[in-house]
């Protein structure tokens, strides 16, 4: 029997962070690609510079903001995201799943997942990980190279744009992802909620372990 | 060659300096580095260097984070043939702030004074030497007495003693090769101001072909000499055709056995590429023994010592304008004022000009890291406005220690460099 009941999973404090990535990411990743290739007129490429070292501050800006506002979301974030246990192993050999889904249009048992799955925690890390570094690099190698050591510079170059490709690379499946499981962007996009069945279903030890009910209408 | 320059004569490098279009990551900052904005390219762009505006001072080189300048100028291979042919005799041009600086690139201390350790490689290598501070000895004996013939023809009215035309003040020093390219691409009415004397490394390359022989007992022909500079504008200066004095001596005097005429420095390596030249050799210099430089042309002054910094220059000349003035030596030796890294510096000095029993006040300054203080000088000359009698200027910060052709230290010498031996690795 389908209940009406949601969950709420991304709040408003998220959300926002998102929007602001999505508005801040997207253009950096195509612009990043634009001044890696250098393939257009130097006015065009100057001017993806220009949008890249906005969107960079954009990116910067947001990261500080949501580190204070939802420091204790960061915390949980990163605690999350960095445990891990046999059962991704698990999920892991199986990838979640989601070829045998899209593939063979047959559904496997999958090992039973907290609040993210070993998938999207691995895209955790390389976006925690990967993001610090660009947003660090990124700094020193806009406005602080002459402080810094040649060989250094040429270093944090070089983790910047390794980085930037890994999360680039990434961003199309978890765009793809993302929007395939569709009740979980609407919660991303719009109101912040997933259907409880849906959670119980994707993320069962979360639900099981962490959910609480804050209302017999609402949750 | 690049068939748009047009402010190179024929036989000159046309721009020292490239960028590597595939390392350039557009980020600017060699921009702030260029004295004439020469560097082309907007922001996140590849960059460019225009050649006519180029100085080829080399600070874009030294300054950029990414390290995407190089020269376009690599002899290295050739000084090495040349050494290894026992027809030729290879002179070493040393010029006086490569010998606190190659010590870097063995491993030894930033600064280390290694004259000694140079030459023992040097000879080594098969070098025979002539130290560029002797010949900058004669440059200040040149530039000083040129002082004072114009400022005795300014205060005096004095006539030259050869009946030749007598330069305005005030007098511009003239050893700087970018500042010398500078004033004669941008300011050309500036030009009488410069000394005419040359720089030291250009009479050392005349002394080594002419007065060298004797020493070396060769004919001048054979006589291969290479600058040793701190600088990649010197590598444009000797190839300039004019500066082929020691040829034109040598024909007039019956020396010569050729009439093809050859330059007086045959080629510049800069500090970076005499490393690379010992490391080829398998030269250790920081092993090397300490030897002297076994002739007359080693040995020098003081003055000729200072040149490499900032305000050098103007101390030498003002030690040997006051001695011949005055008939005395300056005491105490130092000129301070015009020590130091403040941009630009002024100092006025008096003192009695023995032959006319009259004071003078000379006025003196000194500029260096031109792309940021050299307008406002220039511009007081131009109008007529300059206070000063004598103004002395190098191209780059600090002067020739802080040239374009000196060791780039990647780790720099920031924290990284101090914790750097903590994780040796090989």
């Amino acid at each position: 029997m389908y209940s009406e009941k949601t969950i709420l999973k991304h709040p408003w404090s998220v959300r926002i962070f998102h929007y602001l990535l999505i508005l801040s990411f997207l253009p950096l990743a195509m612009t990043g690609i634009i001044l890696y290739f250098k393939p257009l007129s130097e006015s065009a490429v100057n001017l993806a510079m220009q949008v890249h070292v906005v969107c960079g501050v954009i990116l910067t800006i947001d990261a500080i903001a949501y580190l204070l506002i939802g420091f204790n979301r960061v915390i949980l974030f990163i605690k999350r995201i960095f445990t891990m246990s046999v059962t991704d192993v698990k999920w892991f050999m199986i990838l979640g799943g989601y070829p045998q889904k899209l593939l063979l249009r047959k559904k496997v048992t999958v090992p039973p997942m907290g609040k993210y799955n070993s998938g999207q925690k691995l895209f955790g890390i390389c976006v925690f990980t990967g993001g610090s570094v660009l947003i660090f690099t990124g700094w020193i190698l806009w406005a602080f190279p002459h402080l810094v050591p040649g060989e250094t510079v040429y270093l944090l170059g070089l983790l910047h744009t390794i980085s930037a490709w890994i999360l680039t690379l990434f961003l199309p499946v978890h765009l793809f992802l993302g929007i395939y499981m569709f009740d979980d962007f609407k919660a991303m996009i719009l109101h912040g909620k997933i259907p409880y069945e849906e959670a119980k279903e994707t993320a069962p030890l979360w639900v099981e372990k962490e959910i609480i009910p804050i209302s017999r209408n609402q949750c | 060659m690049n068939v748009t320059a047009k402010t190179y004569q024929k036989g000159e490098i046309p721009g020292v300096i490239a960028i590597n279009a595939t390392v350039c990551k557009g980020c600017d900052a060699c921009k702030r580095h260029c004295p004439t904005g020469a560097i082309t390219g907007m922001f996140g762009t590849t960059h460019r260097i225009d050649v006519d505006l180029c100085l080829s001072c080399g600070q874009c080189l030294i300054n950029c984070p990414f390290g995407a300048p190089y020269e376009t100028s690599d002899t290295v291979d050739e000084v090495i043939a040349k050494l290894k042919d026992r027809n030729n005799t290879v002179v070493g041009i040393i010029a006086p702030a490569v010998r606190v600086a190659i010590g870097e690139d063995f491993g030894l201390p930033a600064g280390s004074l290694v004259t000694g350790k140079l030459y023992g490689s040097m000879k080594k290598a098969g070098f025979e030497i002539l130290d560029n501070n002797f010949t900058a000895d004669l440059t200040i004996m040149e530039e000083g007495t040129e002082f004072i013939t114009r400022a005795r023809h300014a205060l005096f009215g004095e006539k030259s003693e050869h009946g030749g035309e007598i330069g305005p003040l005030p007098q511009f020093t003239s050893c700087c090769p970018a500042w010398v390219r500078f004033v004669e691409t941008r300011y050309p009415t500036l030009i009488p101001h410069l000394s005419s004397a040359k720089s030291p490394q250009q009479m050392a390359g005349t002394v080594a072909k002419t007065y060298g022989t004797n020493v070396w007992k060769k004919s001048p022909e054979s006589i291969y000499t290479v600058g040793i500079m701190p600088c990649t504008a010197k590598k444009l200066e000797a190839s300039r055709p004019e500066f082929n004095a020691a040829y034109k001596y040598n024909k007039k005097n019956g020396r010569g056995l050729t009439n093809k005429p050859y330059p007086d420095v045959d080629t510049v390596l800069t500090t970076r590429d005499l490393s690379r030249l010992f490391k080829k050799l398998k030269i250790d210099l920081a092993q090397e023994e300490e030897v002297a430089g076994g002739s007359l042309l080693a040995d020098y002054t003081g003055a000729g010592t200072i040149f490499g910094n900032t305000g050098g220059v103007m101390e030498a000349a003002l030690r040997t304008a006051y001695a011949v003035l005055t008939g005395s030596e300056l005491k105490p030796l130092e000129f301070k004022p015009v020590r130091g890294l403040q941009g630009m510096k002024s100092a006025s000095v008096t003192l009695k000009d023995a032959k006319y029993n009259k004071e003078v006040t000379v006025k003196v300054a000194v500029v260096h890291n031109m792309a940021e203080n050299i307008q406002p000088v220039v511009n007081e000359v131009l109008a007529g406005r300059s206070p000063y009698h004598f103004i002395e200027v190098m191209n780059c910060p600090g002067g020739c220690i802080n040239g374009g052709g000196q060791p780039v230290c990647s780790s720099g010498s920031s924290w990284i460099s101090a914790i750097r031996p903590w994780f040796a690795w090989k």
